[in-house]
Order: structure tokens, then C-alpha cells, then sequence
């Protein structure tokens, strides 16, 4: 079976409006986020790949299956909508058993599953309440639940964070982490770049219902050339190093660390920057501890492509 | 690429068949339906008239029954299929009654929590979810409509002396076929006007007018244009004929001196139908309304 999901062209117009517009990927399995302004069409896309909505055109495949193949293809795919919404008057434990009675699994299998999903999110104790009493992040975490009850190999989340607790959304991006490790796919679409940062395999940059750039956040980000790329580096004199630079390398930017062990320093030419730095290093004056990307995360990215206003730059 | 093992499996177990899956959003409006005690109230109140048409059949065959009351000398109406259309007009009626107060609860508050896309991200379509809204909201008609009929019709078999039920067979299929049509139609009139209707009070208003204002738009027709069709559009007199018919009661019993044809009555019915449907389709959508 194939283990990728493909949009191949696919637009959606609801009417006149563009939801999205020509859209081709080809995702393997991890941890893929989806990164865009309110309104660019990132539920759009993640309604389109559960089958929620049809395609204006061009054609999308999940693992081989289309959309249209009901039973197959929501045996596959877990979504986990935005929405705090949910059936009336259902108790966490009836919301998740019902769920996978509606996938189609037995009442045996269905109490089994259910149980193991409502431990993997931590919500045991409070499966026997009605959900109408729970917290929002309870909520969250018993929308998860659902999703991934039925051991769906495709997991969509539409901001899975909104409304959890630090230690709750810590929880939950290990368990997104050990999923995508595990060989699932994964489409999450947050606000909280700097968390899903640390899990993602790589990002997919929407606005205005167009793609921006897909691929992993590293390479995104160096191929994103007319912003120079800020570069922190930890060392025993951060000033003597940013004069070196300045004289040798075309730095545009150069700013001391706060605790004064590190410069953060901004380079056009990041390939013969590090060359730069390696001889620095190798000359012994400055003792180099550490050399990291600075803004090769995905807000980073982000704001060099999409702007703080939401719009392209 | 952070993946290192892949060791994840999705599930392969059996699966239920998809009819069976409808059943558990059936299960979901019953619950919706009977969590309103106004629901049990108008409930109870549907099946009165029931108990009155049994004490009126016991007392029209026990002889001994209307003595020892001292009835025995009035004149009781005669059992048959003029006493039973009368039993189906009122419990049919009942039944709309109770379908503006149910049928807004089955969609409205779905449409209302956006719990669409999470209901039908799973393998049951548009239809599917429909259909299971449909059976909750049947069989609840069914219960003050062809149920108790049937059971009045089988009591009065049972309490009478001549072999009765063989000779009224006819009564027994006009009450079911009547009841069912009756209520199917309610069902998917109020299933529709919920989804475009948000506010569950205005819906139910929106059901009765949907009821009434036609038979008035009707009259109006048929006095400009001089014609009989436009009582077509009257629904409360059209089902009479229909009922009237089935049952194979006297025609006098309607009133109305208008002759219509049956197969004009029922295009009409299955006409509405359609647009309910058009409206459902138009409506009942997975797409969440924010894009983001």
C-alpha cells in the first residue's frame, strides 16, 4: 500500500470564495505542520483530507485510498476538529465507544480500544462524567481520544493545543511525538509554533489558500535567501568574534546575548560564514562551545514568508 | 525524518455491517428526544384520546357494561372504519404536535455545536446520519399513531361478537398506511426545517406554518384562478381524503364537496418530500463554517 498522502491539483471553491487553490503534496509519515494566518485555508485542507469536503478539483489520495472509498478510508484517518463540539448529554466513555461503534468495530473491541485511548490521554478518571462538565482542556484531551481510538494511521489535528495546560500540552506533543515516530502521519495545524516546532518533520506553509513552501523546516528555511539567517554562537569572547566577523564575513547583523557568553550574529552567506568561523576556531583565540540556527524554526519561517499581518512577503 | 521504527498498526478487527451503524445515531436522537420532560408530557397527553376510544369500544360490546351505568339505552357510535378515521385523524394530529416539538432537538443542536464534522468524519454519510435521525423521530410518531390505532383495532376484534376483523381487514392496513405516510412526511418536514432553522422555538412555529399557510396560499389560488387544485396545497384536507380512503370510510365524513383524485394527492405529498430532501442536502454538511 502506498504510504503517502497526496494532493494531486486540488482546489476547493465554496462558491466564489477560494479555499484552496492548486495545491499538490506529497506527504510521507511524521509529524507534518500546517502553518497559516486565520483564514488561509489550513482547515480547508484538513477537511479536504478527511473527506469532509470534495474537491472543486484535482484529486487526493491517503495511503492509496480515496475519499470516496468510505469505510477503508475512515478506518485510516483520525480527525480532531477544532470545535469544541460534541453530541449532547454523552459521558466522555459513551462519546469514545460511540465513535468507534461508528467506525464500524464491535461492542467488545469498541470497550477495549476505548479504554486504551482514554489512558493514553490521561483522562481515566474522568471518562464517567458527562463531557458537558469538563474543562476545555479535558475537552481537548477527550476530542484526542476519539481521534485516536480507532488506531487510525493518518491523524489530523486542527489546533490539538488550544486550551491545555502546560503539563497537558507537554503530554500531548510526546504523544504526537511517539505516534509520528511509530510510522503514523500526522498533520497538526497550530498557533503554538514554538512547540510543535520541536516535533515536526517538516511544515507546510499555506495563505491565502496557496502554498508557500513545504519541506522540512531546515531546508525551508535556507532556501529562504533574501533573509539572512541569524546564527547564535556560544563562546569565551562574543564581542572579539562579532568584530572578527564584521571585518572578515558580510554580517548585517550582530547582538549580544543577554548573559554575555553567546553572540547572535546575522549572515547573508551562511556557507561561508561557518567556513569563516572554522577558521576563526582553528586559529585558538576564541574558544568556541556551541554553534546553532538561531531562526530556522517554524515562526521564524513564518514571519519571513507569510508576514505578521498573515500576508505573503 | 524522525521515524525509526514502524511500528504502529492500525486496526484490522471485523466490522460491523454500515446499516448497523445508523442505529447508534438513532440511539443519540432518542436520547436527545426523550430528555425533555415536555416531550413525556405531550407524549402522555397523545396517547388520552386512546384510552377514551377503548372505553368507548368496551362499552359499545358489553351490553351489561352500558347497564350497569345506565347507559343502556344511548345510542353509542358504531364501531367501524367512520369510528377509526376519526381515532387516526386526532392521534395524526397529535402526532404533529409532538414532531415541531421533537424534530427541532434531532438537528438543531448538532447544527448548533458544530458536531457535524465530528459525527461524519467516520464512515456514516449525510444519509446515513439523516436516516438515523429519521428512525428516532418514526419511531417516536409511531408510538401515539399507528401503535396505539392497531392496538384499538386488535382490542375491538377480540371484544366483539360477530367475526369482525376478517370483514375490516381493510381498516387495519388504511390505519397503518395512513398513520405511516402521516408521520414519515412530519418526519422529514421537521427533520428539514430544523437544519435551515436554528432556534428550536422559532422551528417548531416554522413546522406549523409550514402546515397551515399553504392550505391558506391554496385558497387564495383556487378563489383567483377558479380552480379546485389549489386545494392541493391544503395538506390537512388532502390527508383526510387520503385517510378517508384507506380506510375505506363514507366520503361525507370529510365535508368538503371537492373531488380530488388520489394519484394528484399523492404526487403533491412526494413532491413536498423532494423539497424536504433538496433542503436536507442543502444543509446537512460536514464543512466547518470558519476557515482558518
Amino acid at each position: 500500500m502506498n504510504d503517502r498522502i497526496v494532493f494531486d491539483d486540488v482546489s476547493k471553491f465554496y462558491g466564489e470564495v477560494l479555499g484552496v487553490n492548486r495545491v499538490t503534496l506529497s506527504l510521507p509519515p511524521g509529524v507534518t505542520t500546517l502553518v497559516g494566518p486565520n483564514g488561509s485555508g489550513k482547515t480547508t485542507l484538513m477537511n479536504l483530507l478527511t473527506g469532509l469536503v470534495s474537491p472543486s478539483n484535482g484529486h487526493i489520495s491517503v495511503l492509496g485510498l480515496a475519499p470516496s472509498e468510505t469505510t477503508e478510508f475512515f478506518r485510516m484517518v483520525g480527525y480532531c476538529t477544532q470545535f469544541d463540539s460534541f453530541p449532547r448529554g454523552l459521558t466522555g466513555w459513551e462519546f469514545i465507544v460511540d465513535s468507534l461503534l461508528l467506525h464500524g468495530i464491535s461492542h467488545d473491541q469498541a470497550a477495549k480500544l476505548a479504554l486504551e485511548s482514554i489512558e493514553r490521554v490521561r483522562l481515566g478518571d474522568a471518562a464517567a462524567r458527562r463531557i458537558a462538565s469538563y474543562s476545555k482542556g479535558m475537552r481537548q484531551k477527550i476530542r484526542l481520544a476519539q481521534a485516536i481510538a480507532h488506531h487510525p494511521r493518518v491523524l489530523v489535528l486542527d489546533e490539538p493545543l488550544n486550551g491545555l495546560d502546560p503539563m497537558a500540552r507537554a503530554e500531548s506533543l510526546a504523544l504526537f511525538e511517539e505516534l509520528g515516530r511509530q510510522g503514523m502521519h500526522l498533520l497538526i495545524s497550530s498557533h503554538i509554533l514554538e512547540e510543535v516546532d520541536r516535533i515536526s518533520d517538516r511544515v507546510v506553509l499555506i495563505t491565502g489558500g496557496y502554498l508557500i513552501a513545504v519541506g522540512n523546516i531546515h531546508q525551508v528555511r535556507q532556501e529562504v535567501r533574501e533573509k539572512p539567517m541569524e546564527v547564535i554562537i556560544r563562546c569565551n569572547n562574543p564581542e572579539l568574534l562579532a568584530s572578527r566577523m564584521f571585518a572578515i564575513n558580510h554580517c548585517v547583523e550582530a547582538r549580544l546575548h543577554p548573559d554575555g557568553k553567546g553572540v547572535f550574529l546575522r549572515t547573508g552567506d551562511v556557507d561561508q560564514f561557518y567556513s569563516i568561523l572554522n577558521d576563526i576556531a582553528a586559529e585558538g583565540t576564541i574558544k568556541v562551545e556551541t554553534v546553532a540556527p538561531a531562526d530556522d524554526d517554524a515562526n521564524a519561517i513564518y514571519q519571513y514568508l507569510i508576514g505578521a499581518n498573515g500576508s505573503t512577503s | 525524518m524522525s521515524i525509526y521504527k514502524h511500528s504502529y498498526r492500525a486496526y484490522t478487527g471485523r466490522l460491523t455491517p454500515a446499516w448497523y451503524r445508523i442505529f447508534v445515531l438513532a440511539r443519540y436522537g432518542f436520547a436527545e428526544v426523550w430528555s425533555s420532560k415536555i416531550t413525556v408530557a405531550l407524549f402522555t397527553f397523545s396517547l388520552l384520546p386512546s384510552v377514551l376510544f377503548l372505553v368507548g369500544i368496551y362499552l359499545a360490546n358489553n351490553p351489561l357494561a352500558r347497564a350497569l351505568i345506565g347507559m343502556q339505552n344511548a345510542k353509542l357510535a358504531a364501531i367501524d372504519a367512520r369510528f377509526f378515521f376519526v381515532i387516526l385523524q386526532i392521534h395524526c394530529w397529535l402526532a404533529m404536535v409532538l414532531s415541531a416539538w421533537i424534530a427541532p432537538r434531532l438537528i438543531s443542536f448538532d447544527l448548533a455545536d458544530n458536531a457535524l464534522p465530528i459525527l461524519l468524519s467516520r464512515p456514516v454519510s449525510r444519509l446515513g446520519y439523516v436516516s438515523g435521525k429519521f428512525i428516532a423521530l418514526l419511531s417516536s410518531l409511531s408510538a401515539v399513531t399507528w401503535v396505539p390505532c392497531l392496538l384499538l383495532f386488535c382490542y375491538q376484534s377480540y371484544s366483539s361478537a360477530l367475526p369482525w376483523a376478517g370483514q375490516n381487514l381493510q381498516i387495519a392496513v388504511g390505519l397503518f398506511a395512513g398513520a405511516m405516510i402521516w408521520i414519515a412526511f412530519l418526519s422529514m418536514l421537521g427533520l428539514a426545517i430544523s437544519s435551515w432553522v436554528k432556534w428550536r422555538m422559532v422551528a417548531t412555529g416554522v413546522i406549523f406554518a409550514a402546515m397551515f399557510i399553504p392550505a391558506g396560499v391554496g385558497a387564495i389560488v383556487s378563489g383567483v384562478l377558479r380552480t379546485k387544485w389549489g386545494i392541493l396545497l391544503n395538506l390537512p384536507f388532502t390527508m383526510s381524503v387520503l385517510w378517508q380512503r384507506l380506510l375505506g370510510a363514507p366520503p361525507s365524513i370529510i365535508g368538503l364537496r371537492i373531488v380530488i383524485p388520489t394519484a394528484p394527492i399523492v404526487m403533491s405529498l412526494l413532491l413536498a418530500a423532494l423539497i424536504c430532501g433538496a433542503m436536507l442536502n442543502a444543509r446537512i454538511r460536514a464543512r466547518e463554517v470558519v476557515r482558518g
